[in-house]
């Protein structure tokens, strides 16, 4: 009986050791949970027609493919955000390589009932004003007598360091605000859209017109921009940011396939259909001199 | 008007136990009828797709129950020589008290924080990156409290004139415990692992950082950095990030798939934990 | 004469493997010993990790209102606050429920229909708590808001909101506990009750909840425990507001405000900003070692008073 019970250990041991490789085949993304969408589905067709294996995960967004990628733990890093100095410091030993894959726009959007109460459009120091709690009602943007629910992005998300980086500069000269705080993309459209005088910021291509509301941005007395493809291609939508993929150094192997996937036509196509621009749309909108979308 | 009080106080008391039944009920049929029409055959095995708006959701089950069976597999061998040194080896009672003292404590312990010891010690400090083992270990660890007491309560409740025949008989002691005690209590362990499993079944938080991941994982082929999908974590990711109404439909089913899960460990007990309270029944 | 001998040698053999250590019995105190040094481990790993948070930050730590990362301050009061409403306002609602629900299980309902009455309860244990927060996000949150509409709360997501969701999840534990303390009760009491002419009412509140309190609050603090450590659902539905200290500790608004709980605090995408930071990660870890305080207490507590329960019935 003793005799047994020690072979069986023996024979898990021996099991466990014989397990114990790592996986050196799946290539590792993770990050923002804009980016997802078009990679994920990039993914599934790399997947079935070139038998990559690929593991995708949105942890923590924008700021956890930085880190993640930082700490040597995942290949790629999804981010709809530009690196920014602190990003690259803290992780000194990585040489952060980006490839933009498209351009998004972030947009400020509200509920129902704030755009029919004709709140259309903010500016710059209104925003600023609602971030800072100086303007905590809608009568005083002549919008409904309401309070301003506003929802904020959980700090490191790409969003949010895009909005930050329109109001102050700098995401870290941003006041330290506290509010309700949402993450991922659908989990802010269903606050916004189920709160009465909400605010937050989202992806433009997630407002859908029918709960919630993207608002234009008042970038001159007068002068109003929306978050049009033409609008952010010639960079007069303040909040527009890159769609990037982030490596180690210049992509290789596997990744460098991935990558190279994104960028050709059928990647490209993903990132149309998910309501971004693709790098063609880009290119062209900026060729053509009459693509300023202000109304 | 002490008739009146008599009647109030059972009225008061049957509403709550009405309640009780009316916010179950609630539960069950929010979810069925809500997730009722997704679930088939087809979503039960066929793979996800298009970020979870398509297809089914084969692996994510898969990944759940290879989750759980690592974790009967890790419990089990540790549940019961915790049992037998707590209810047979020890001979004081002060160190036994010591002993289920620890084990309660173990099973108050926040399931997050398993998560959290696990992401530094597994993922960061062994290097796994995210694995089903570490998963299947935490989970293992964080029901064994609860396997381990029903097996307690089992030994402990076994009457001693069998042990004392068994070593009238001249078994020693080890062939006392395999033979004699070790039987006698297989209705303690189903019990106890069956009640641990429905729980660790749904949790999210010690696999959060751990063990799982969205998209393109299946079955591992090894431990590091092996990922698996599952049920809690789907559901949880897309009831923050669903980007098309297509995947409500498909939340609640998978929600609908894991309550099924759930009940269908809970009422392999059902039957031996009813008994254990009625036999406690003042007649 | 060989032959004494040999029988001589065969007792001290005999003697010698009784007093051995069976292979059987080491592996058994090896395990439990691995099993029992996890919980240790557990508690090491979070102090040793929080450590410079306590070293750098002190009591300030705890009692500091004020988080802001990017500042290095960090102040957890806020979160406790959080954690300990959602938790009194989860036992709020599903003590007295629970504790009724047991009574009328125990004490007045017959056999067949207390059957039905505890299996659907021991199913209602096993509903998983990203179940509870689908139904939180997308139903409870809605009710809350419509409910307090003459409060008028910013949003649906207010500690109120968490509180009840956890309410409900810990109901199956108060009731199943509390049922079996009320059963606990010798039969005999009752019947001597009943014998002196006292009605159910006067025999339940008299006579037998006297003597289940101690389990029935085991059952409470068992339950607390739960409540204080639950992440996912109370992730979803209240609000993460960080910094939400009262100015009154007693009043209602800040209940039917956003907060921040330790757990959820934990949940956040915040702690992949806090990895590569020490300090940082420290107070990011150190909630969690605030966390298993509070929680670990609670089980332990109701722990001691079962045993004091159990020596006490045993005693009379």
């Amino acid at each position: 009986m003793q005799l047994q019970t020690a072979f069986f250990v023996l024979a898990i041991t021996h099991a466990s050791c014989h397990l114990a490789q790592a996986n050196p085949a799946a290539l590792r993304i993770n990050g923002s949970t804009t980016v997802n969408l078009p990679v994920a589905e990039a993914a599934e067709i790399l997947r079935s027609e070139a038998q990559l294996a690929i593991t995708i995960d949105t942890q923590g967004g924008s700021s956890g493919g930085v880190s993640l990628l930082g700490d040597g733990r995942i290949d790629i890093g999804m981010s709809s955000k530009p690196l920014s100095q602190t990003d690259r410091s803290r992780f000194p030993k990585i040489s952060f390589h980006e490839t933009r894959i498209g351009e998004d726009a972030v947009a400020l959007i509200v509920s129902k009932d704030v755009w029919n109460g004709g709140v259309r459009s903010l500016s710059k120091l209104q925003a600023q004003g609602i971030y800072e709690r100086r303007i905590t009602n809608w009568s005083q943007l002549k919008g409904p007598n309401r309070r301003v629910a506003f929802f904020n992005k959980e700090p490191g998300r790409g969003t949010w360091e895009i909005f930050a980086r329109w109001l102050y500069g700098d995401p870290n000269e941003a006041p330290a605000a506290a509010f309700p705080e949402v993450g991922g993309n659908e989990e802010c459209r269903n606050r916004v859209g189920a709160t009465r005088g909400a605010m937050s910021q989202l992806s433009a291509s997630w407002a859908d017109g029918k709960t919630v509301f993207a608002l234009g941005i008042e970038v001159e007395p007068g002068q109003t921009v929306r978050p049009t493809p033409e609008a952010l291609a010639d960079h007069s939508y303040p909040m527009s940011r890159p769609l990037l993929l982030l490596t180690d150094g210049e992509p290789k192997g596997n990744t460098k396939r991935f990558v190279d996937f994104m960028l050709g036509p059928k990647g490209q196509q993903l990132v149309a259909k998910h309501g971004y621009l693709s790098l063609e749309q880009l290119g062209r909108l900026r060729s053509s001199p009459s693509g300023r979308g202000s109304n | 008007m002490r008739k009146l009080l008599d009647l109030t106080f059972r009225a008061a008391a049957v509403l709550c136990a009405l309640l009780a039944c009316l916010i179950f009920g609630w539960i069950v049929s929010a979810i069925v009828w809500r997730g009722f029409s997704v679930v088939n055959w087809r979503f039960l095995t066929e793979p996800m797709r298009l970020a979870g708006a398509e297809g089914g959701i084969f692996h994510n089950l898969i990944g759940t129950l290879i989750l759980l069976s690592t974790a009967l597999i890790v419990t089990t061998p540790l549940s019961v020589g915790t049992a037998l040194v707590t209810a047979f080896y020890i001979q004081s009672e002060r160190w036994r008290r010591l002993c289920l003292l620890c084990l309660y404590v173990l099973n108050g312990v926040p399931s997050l924080l398993f998560g959290l010891f696990g992401f530094i010690v597994f993922v960061s400090f062994f290097g796994w990156g995210k694995s089903w083992l570490t998963g299947g270990i935490l989970l293992g660890f964080m029901i064994l409290p609860t396997v381990s007491v029903a097996l307690v309560e089992r030994l402990r409740s076994l009457p001693p004139l069998r042990m004392e025949a068994a070593a009238g008989l001249g078994l020693s002691r080890s062939r006392i415990v395999w033979f004699v005690l070790l039987p006698q209590c297989l209705g303690g362990w189903v019990s106890g692992s069956f009640l641990g499993l429905a729980r660790a079944a749904g949790e999210t938080a010690p696999i959060l950082f751990t063990a799982t991941i969205f998209a393109g994982a299946s079955i591992p082929s090894g431990i590091k950095e092996n990922p698996v999908l599952t049920l809690p974590y789907h559901i949880f990711i897309l009831a923050q990030d669903s980007f098309d109404q297509a995947i409500g439909g498909k939340v609640w089913g998978t929600a609908l798939v894991l309550l099924m899960l759930a009940f269908c460990m809970s009422l392999v007990v059902l039957p031996v934990r009813l008994r254990i309270h009625e036999e406690a029944d003042h007649v | 004469m060989t032959g004494i001998r040999a029988l001589e040698t065969e007792s001290v053999q005999a003697q010698k493997l009784a007093r051995r250590v069976s292979l059987t019995q080491w592996t058994s105190w090896v395990l439990c010993l691995i099993a029992l040094t996890s919980l240790a481990a557990l508690v090491l790993v979070l102090i040793h990790e929080s450590w410079p948070v306590w070293r750098v930050a002190g009591i300030d730590y705890l009692a500091g209102k004020q988080w802001l990362s990017s500042r290095h301050l960090f102040g957890a009061a806020p979160m406790i606050y959080g954690t300990m409403a959602v938790a009194i306002i989860a036992l709020g609602c599903a003590a007295p429920i629970g504790i009724g629900a047991a009574i009328c299980t125990s004490e007045l309902l017959p056999r067949r229909a207390r059957l039905t009455v505890k299996i659907l309860v021991e199913l209602l244990a096993g509903v998983p708590s990203v179940v509870y927060g689908l139904l939180g996000v997308l139903v409870l949150r809605g009710w809350v808001y419509d409910l307090l509409e003459p409060l008028d709360p910013l949003s649906g997501d207010t500690l109120l909101t968490g509180g009840l969701l956890v309410g409900v999840m810990i109901l199956p534990t108060i009731l199943t506990l509390s049922d079996d303390a009320l059963r606990g009760v010798p039969a005999s009491l009752r019947a001597a009750a009943r014998g002196l002419g006292l009605n159910a009412r006067e025999t339940i509140c008299r006579v037998v909840l006297p003597q289940a309190i101690p389990g029935i609050i085991a059952a409470i603090l068992l339950a607390l425990g739960r409540a204080l450590g639950e992440m996912i659902a109370v992730f979803l539905v209240v609000g993460r507001q960080d910094n939400q200290w009262p100015e009154r500790l007693w009043s209602v608004t800040p209940l039917i405000s956003p907060g921040q709980t330790l757990a959820s605090k934990l949940g956040g995408s915040e702690i992949h900003i806090a990895h590569g930071d020490p300090l940082h990660w420290a107070a990011m870890v150190g909630l969690g070692l605030l966390l298993l305080g509070m929680a670990g207490g609670a089980a332990a507590a109701a722990f001691l008073l079962q045993q004091k329960q159990l020596r006490h019935a045993q005693a009379s």
